[in-house]
């Protein structure tokens, strides 16, 4: 299957062939999006998610028809056709309130996220690669663990709670609440992964070649971790969300009518007494959140799927890798070749 | 000629895949003559482990379906059998072992239960307590049974006995009380005797991960025996383990075959193993059958070019006289086979016609008395061949 | 051979004795993170009386080493310390915990029974409508967020089944002696058969509830761990022998899957004993969970910081055994493994 491989040097040739190249990337995940119909799904609901978020922000007037916290006259109104979430008692559009909230939630999500991953993602890289009992990195990784352990026995929604208390509200509290129990995954997860892939063939391979110590540690390390992490990344999306507003639920979070965020909206309707007088207030918040939560797992877990080398034979469904697992596997010593074996008595090199 | 016990007849076995169908197996046509060994060698990726998986239907049924053909176990079609009544026929019907001794068995258990789950079942099909499948009281002695018909299979009638109980030092079975627990675990030390197995006390209790290679798969063999199938399928049995031990499990095999009134499947891809146990040989390439017939006679003069190059290829002397011959050309891709004979762009004596036209599977040599077949329409000038 | 009954003692002995710096780093950590900030006794208690607020104000302006000083010293003493209205919270705990444990037991219970057998069939049919069902199913359980699962269950699940979402009985106290506090336990203990029903009926919804959100990791995990097991060779085998193909799953491969499922415990353990404190407040169930909710200041409560302390040392102390037994569980399920 060789394609024409364009000059290196000419620059034209080189764009184009990156162009080839990236489409045919695109074309192979479009492929494989189609072969698993869920995470297609979750991509598609992803990316609309995303779209709102940035339509909310720049537009808002195009998706919502009121204002944020615009108080109107229609009371505690069940959902109709001018308030498809119906209205809380201050006459508030509880639609166009769960849609000004969606930034701010995505927003916070991924920073903690992201700050997790970078955080956690660099130590467990020390913890992982620099290990070495008796050096200075050995230290420094076993009192990373040793911390990292400490944090992991904790369920992190409850330290996230008992951080908030003492913290207050407020955006940048909610942030440093989570955060604080969230790094100590990614410091196991990127820690496991450059474990495993440290020993692996081609790294020693490399290591023997004298790559130099770094360019291993960017070039082959990161590239096989970045998978799982980019799989993990995903789903936690969704795991923050969780987190973020079950805290806003409880009441520590964000406040609801100043700061738009679905977890205090939900806490100020529980409060209110709302939840059980007028049940379609949890729809707005619910639902956006669910909707979320499980587009991001969707496509988390399809992608873990995708990306796992073992299920990614069965579900990839492109060609010739699929053939290769599903054909019963023949001899993997002394395979091919025209000339067999000698007969059982002849002492043969082994 | 005695019936066989299995008949292969044109089995196509294809693999779908996304949108298109990739044929592994294309119309093999072969048969098992009870009591015999029938022998399968061909190059990685030929199609013969295919085969023996699917004779008991053991392939994975999406991704691979049965294109075409019959499989008649005792009379039984095993393509129209739904899956979900193949495990009446598995064990004591058809049985297998593999070649990967470590994953054959299961990790998790002790050798006895493993051994003693395989004689248990057996034994409950014998005494007619199983609803799956029933089995005719008493040993049962295949060669003076009239032909069974298609409802015997899990009706019962079809568990075959053989010369094991000579072999095997055997004590009452009591019917009242069925199988008692230490008639089991006799059992199971008679059948790991049976296979050479001394002192089989000491391993009861052992997991599969503390017992080397070769003793797991005598444990194996001891296993599949235990059932006493009709049919026994190895696929690749010694592939895994060390020369030397693979001298010792075929030594044993050997003589099992002399004690024990099982007809063997043997698939190989090495013909010096082959050489030492099968009675008729099978040579696939490319998914097709292309040659059968009684192993001596495919020896002394092959009747398709690819055995003949495969046979002068074996390397026969510690030093040679000479670089190593071996078949110009690479094994075509199966989801592109090649127009005609699949082999025919690598063969010495291909003709235009071997380009248009697929030989018939294994036409008939004329004149060999136990049948000898070729699917080469120049099988007459293979000698001729250097 | 590290596998004899004494290596497993050893082995539990060791990791034990480990449990107790980790245990000392829960307290310090817990109490310098309920700590952080300076004391606003006012925001805290804003309808505390005057004595009230001077003594929070006393305690909480003094450095935080010799608040921790000082709570580590009553610690040692066994006085787990009070709320700001004096409530003792050692008794809180110790009576509520029981309570907590049933709810986690019965959501374990049903996530086993339910969830690894959905992982078995997601992975008989893996790729295939069989496959996708399941997922959408534990994913379902993923994205709802705990609070919203028990305010759906409580509110609109609980009258259409005719199910209580109250409580533990549905009056109280139980006339019979409770020796476990756990309430279908007593009532079983007690043979008091129609309260044993009562406490089922009021058990179940919540533990449901706690167990589909919590599910989605077993599932998901048995699954990967089948669908790695079942092209092995053993699986063929086992067909072969002429078993069916469900002894074939769940007696051959389930039992050597299990060995990859169990190392998850710690995760799901930390999960459920999460998702308590949401559940048990909405579903009324007495136990720390509720506990928790309250003294973190859920639902306008006042703080309560010394409880906070002790009950997230508790959860956090649960997580940790719950890792030591899955420890134990591996190396018991997976005959190549050695206690070390």
């Amino acid at each position: 299957m060789a394609s024409t491989p364009a000059a290196p040097g000419s620059s034209r040739g080189g764009a184009r062939a990156a162009l080839r190249q990236a489409g045919s990337g695109a074309l192979t995940f479009w492929r494989v999006l189609r072969a698993n119909p869920l995470t297609m799904v979750g991509f598609i609901v992803v990316a609309m998610i995303g779209i709102t978020a940035v339509l909310v922000i720049v537009a808002p007037h195009v998706l919502t028809p009121y204002g944020p916290d615009q108080l109107t006259t229609d009371y505690n109104q069940g959902p109709s056709w001018h308030h498809p979430a119906g209205t809380d008692g201050n006459g508030i559009d509880i639609y166009s309130e769960t849609l000004y909230a969606l930034p701010l939630d995505l927003a916070i999500a991924f920073a903690i996220a992201g700050a997790a991953m970078l955080g956690g993602g660099v130590l467990g890289l020390i913890a992982g690669f620099w290990d070495r009992p008796g050096t200075i990195g050995g230290a420094v990784s076993i009192v990373i663990l040793r911390i990292t352990d400490i944090f992991l026995a904790f369920p992190s929604l409850i330290l996230a709670l008992a951080i908030a208390v003492s913290l207050g509200r407020g955006v940048w509290q909610l942030i440093v609440a989570i955060l604080i129990t969230w790094w100590p995954f990614y410091v196991r997860l990127v820690r496991g992964e450059t474990l495993a892939v440290k020993h692996l063939p081609y790294v020693m391979a490399a290591r023997a070649a004298g790559v130099t110590e770094r360019r291993i540690v960017l070039r082959h390390i990161l590239r096989n971790v970045l998978e799982p992490v980019v799989v993990y990344f995903t789903l936690d999306i969704g795991t923050v969300l969780v987190t973020l507003s079950t805290i806003g639920f409880v009441g520590l979070g964000l406040a609801y009518p100043s700061q738009a965020e679905w977890g205090s909206m939900m806490s100020y309707y529980q409060n209110a007494g709302l939840i059980t007088a007028a049940p379609w207030t949890v729809l707005g918040p619910g639902v956006a959140i669910f909707v979320t939560v499980l587009a991001f797992s969707l496509l988390g877990d399809g992608l873990r799927d995708i990306l796992d080398p073992r299920s990614r034979r069965v579900l990839a469904g492109t060609g010739t890798g699929a053939i290769a697992a599903a054909a019963p596997s023949e001899s993997a010593s002394g395979g091919a070749g025209p000339a067999p074996a000698a007969a059982a008595e002849v002492s043969s090199p082994a | 000629m005695t019936d066989p016990v299995v008949a292969i007849e044109g089995l196509s076995i294809d693999y779908v895949v996304g949108a298109g169908r990739f044929r592994a197996v294309s119309d093999v046509s072969l048969e098992v003559e009870r009591g015999h060994v029938v022998g399968i060698v061909g190059e990685t990726g030929c199609g013969k482990s295919t085969l023996a998986q699917a004779i008991p239907r053991l392939l994975p049924e999406p991704p691979a379906t049965i294109g075409g053909g019959r499989i008649l176990f005792q009379g039984v079609d095993l393509v129209k059998v739904p899956l979900w009544k193949m495990p009446a026929i598995r064990g004591t019907g058809i049985n297998m072992i593999f070649q990967e001794p470590l994953n054959s068995l299961n990790p998790a258990f002790r050798i006895y239960d493993q051994v003693a789950e395989a004689v248990h079942i057996r034994k409950v099909r014998e005494e007619g307590r199983s609803s799956v499948a029933r089995a005719a009281p008493g040993p049962f002695d295949y060669s003076r049974r009239p032909n069974p018909k298609p409802s015997d299979v899990w009706s019962g009638k079809v568990v075959p006995g053989g010369a094991v109980e000579e072999a095997v030092h055997r004590k009452q079975v009591d019917r009242e009380s069925g199988v008692s627990r230490t008639e089991l675990r006799e059992d199971v030390l008679d059948y790991l005797r049976l296979v050479r197995i001394n002192d089989p006390e000491t391993i009861l209790n052992l997991y599969p991960h503390e017992l080397s290679g070769g003793m797991r798969q005598r444990i194996m063999i001891a296993m599949a025996l235990s059932e006493k199938p009709s049919l026994l399928i190895a696929d690749e049995p010694t592939s895994a383990l060390d020369v030397t031990i693979q001298a010792q499990v075929l030594t044993l095999m050997k003589e099992l075959i002399e004690e024990v009134n099982t007809s063997i499947l043997f698939i190989s891809h090495d013909l010096g193993v082959i050489a030492e146990t099968a009675d008729e040989l099978g040579v696939m390439y490319a998914g097709k059958l292309v040659e059968f017939g009684p192993i001596a006679e495919v020896f002394k003069s092959p009747k398709h070019p690819y055995t003949k190059a495969l046979l002068r290829a074996a390397p026969t002397r510690y030093k040679s006289d000479g670089p190593l011959l071996s078949i110009a050309g690479n094994v075509p891709n199966l989801s592109r086979p090649p127009p005609g004979c699949r082999f025919h762009p690598r063969c010495p004596i291909a003709r235009p016609v071997c380009r248009v036209d697929p030989a018939p599977p294994l036409a008939l040599i004329d004149g060999a008395a136990p049948p000898h077949r070729s699917a080469c329409h120049f099988a007459s000038e293979v000698e001729a061949i250097p | 051979m590290g596998r004899s009954p004494t290596d497993l003692a050893i082995f539990i002995g060791k990791r034990l004795v480990q449990l107790v710096p980790v245990l000392l780093g829960i307290i310090v950590l817990t109490f310098v993170f309920t700590h952080l900030s300076v004391a606003n006794c006012s925001i805290w208690y804003p309808h505390a009386s005057a004595s009230t607020l001077a003594n929070c104000q006393a305690q909480f302006s003094k450095p935080i080493l010799v608040q921790f000083w000082t709570y580590f010293v009553n610690l040692l003493h066994g006085n787990w310390g009070a709320s700001v209205t004096g409530v003792q919270v050692y008794p809180a705990i110790a009576d509520g915990l029981p309570a907590t444990l049933e709810l986690v037991f019965a959501s374990l219970f049903l996530m086993i029974v339910i969830g690894i057998p959905l992982g078995v069939v997601a992975a008989q049919f893996a790729g295939r409508w069989g496959d996708h069902l399941v997922r959408i199913f534990y994913l379902t359980g993923w994205a709802t967020p705990t609070y919203l699962g028990a305010v759906i269950a409580a509110i609109f699940l609980a009258p259409y089944f005719g199910l209580p979402s109250h409580g533990e009985y549905t009056y109280t106290p139980p006339p019979f002696h409770q020796w476990t506090h756990m309430s279908l336990l007593d009532a079983l203990l007690a043979g008091n058969l129609p309260w044993a029903a009562d406490a089922l009926r009021h058990l179940i919804l919540p533990a449901a509830v706690l167990a589909f959100i919590n599910m989605g990791i077993a599932t998901r995990m048995t699954r990967s761990s089948m669908l790695e097991v079942i092209p092995l060779d053993f699986v063929k085998s086992a067909r072969m022998k002429g078993l069916s193909e469900f002894f074939v799953m769940y007696k051959h491969a389930l039992r050597n899957s299990l060995i990859t499922t169990t190392t998850v415990l710690g995760v799901t353990a930390g999960g459920l004993l999460a998702g308590t404190v949401v559940i048990e407040e909405v579903f009324g169930w007495p136990g720390i969970g509720a506990y928790a909710f309250t003294a973190i200041g859920g639902g306008g409560a006042a703080p309560n910081f010394d409880g906070a302390v002790a009950v997230v040392a508790v959860f956090a102390v649960g997580v940790v055994i719950a890792n030591l037994i899955a420890d134990i569980l591996y190396g018991i399920l997976d005959p190549r493994v050695e206690w070390r």
